[in-house]
């Protein structure tokens, strides 16, 4: 018996000295949990030395606030209750872990979930940033471009009437006839799902598709219109409901049509 | 002079003059021993406050028919102590100290005089260990340190430490028995 239970005599001591580590931490507290009273003196008497050991250093007062601090916390408690031991030994580690592991895995889980919302909502905000901020500088551009041609002493300004498709739809055309031109329509239908406004600049028999326009939710758009062919100043403009990926013909019902 | 057994029976019963005492008589024993594991002023103190807050409510706990009222006070205040430490290198402030630093700091052998005070045999007890078992104690009572760790810290086998660590304790115990 005694051979049997020699290792666990060292395991006691390296425990009591808290350097038990390992598959021989979980062995030796198996062995102490089933009842060892000599593994358990073997405990204490090593407390007992290394405290010996430990108190035997040159006092050193802590700060005195400690004092007070623990005073005041002590004179506002209640009067401690007395307790079996062990069952005050186990509740309280039982607790002492159960706090530790759910506090740990609770807080650490939580600042993972809003760690992540963070990054999510921080991508969010700089792609809505990126977005408005590109829209803002096409929005600049264009009315840079639109200052620009009414500058011009030979841009002119075309009107386009509403058809019957839509008889409220009104636009004009901001048109040089070698820079091209702007086109700002106002009072149109929504346009179907699947479907776009298309415009298209006639110069001679053939319509030339000039670009896909939809309405924003007030019925407004704006479309940069290329310049032309050399040679070939743009008589008529119109505007029709076409496939949204836009076609090279017209095929749609004419919405829009310059006089 | 009341035994620190009776002052805890004391507080066991809601005696606050009782923990004042405990107090007065331990906090500057148990306060450079915290510090000098922790490292650090701020965080000695906690653990004091941790410690004598825990002695004042588990008092009803305390036995001592298991051990004296120095061993538990101090049991317990060296666990907190290597909890807060070993919580600091978790935290990932890996930082520890040289082994050689703690050993040069200890002070030099003591002459025959100073040796007369029951104090001073005790606080130089682990002084007077061989170097080898007194590295393995620092490192496992002061820094924390568990077997495999103080293992792989000083390139020994496992075995080597086990042996020096109960050695060491074995030399402890000679010098620091009640005469």
């Amino acid at each position: 018996m005694s051979t049997m239970h020699e290792p666990f005599d060292t395991l006691a001591q390296l425990h009591a000295m808290a350097a038990l580590d390992g598959d021989e931490l979980r062995q030796f507290e198996a062995h102490v949990a089933a009842g060892c009273a000599r593994c358990e003196a073997a405990m204490r008497e090593t407390e007992e030395t290394l405290a010996r050991a430990a108190m035997g250093g040159p006092p050193t007062a802590p700060p005195a606030e400690i004092r007070a601090t623990l005073l005041r916390r002590v004179g506002a408690s209640r009067r401690p209750r007395p307790v079996r031991f062990m069952r005050w030994a186990i509740g309280t580690a039982a607790a002492a872990v159960a706090a530790a592991v759910l506090s740990g895995v609770y807080v650490a889980a939580r600042y993972e979930a809003r760690l992540g919302e963070m990054a999510r909502e921080q991508a969010r905000v700089k792609e809505a940033l990126a977005r408005n901020e590109l829209a803002l500088r096409e929005q600049t551009a264009f009315y840079r471009s639109a200052v620009e041609l009414l500058r011009d002493p030979a841009t002119r300004v075309v009107e386009l009437h509403g058809q019957p498709a839509a008889p409220a739809a009104v636009a004009r055309v901001v048109w040089h006839d070698t820079s091209g031109g702007l086109l700002f329509a106002a009072n149109l239908p929504p346009a179907p799902a699947g479907k776009a406004y298309e415009l298209w600049t006639i110069a001679g028999a053939a319509p030339r598709a000039a670009g896909v326009f939809a309405p924003d939710a007030t019925g407004r758009a704006t479309l940069t219109v290329p310049a032309p062919p050399p040679g070939q100043p743009v008589k008529v403009f119109a505007v029709t409901l076409e496939p949204a990926a836009g076609v090279d013909a017209p095929t749609g019902p004419m919405v829009l049509a310059s006089k | 002079m009341t035994g620190g057994g009776e002052l805890i029976r004391r507080m066991a019963a809601g005696d606050r003059d009782a923990f004042a005492r405990f107090y007065d008589r331990y906090a500057a024993l148990v306060y450079p021993v915290v510090l000098r594991i922790v490292r650090d002023a701020a965080d000695a103190g906690d653990v004091v406050q941790e410690v004598f807050w825990e002695s004042w409510q588990g008092a009803a706990a305390y036995d001592p028919a298991r051990g004296s009222a120095e061993a538990w006070l101090f049991t317990r205040a060296r666990t907190r102590a290597i909890d807060r430490v070993r919580a600091v290198r978790r935290r990932g402030e890996t930082f520890v100290a040289p082994v050689d630093e703690g050993l040069a700091a200890a002070p030099a052998a003591p002459d025959a005089a100073t040796q007369a005070e029951d104090r001073s045999i005790v606080m130089r007890a682990l002084e007077r260990l061989p170097d080898a078992q007194r590295e393995v104690i620092e490192l496992a009572y002061y820094r924390g340190l568990t077997q495999t760790e103080i293992a792989a810290r000083l390139a020994q086998p496992l075995g080597t430490v086990k042996t020096r660590l109960r050695l060491a304790l074995e030399r402890l115990r000679e010098v620091v028995k009640p005469t």
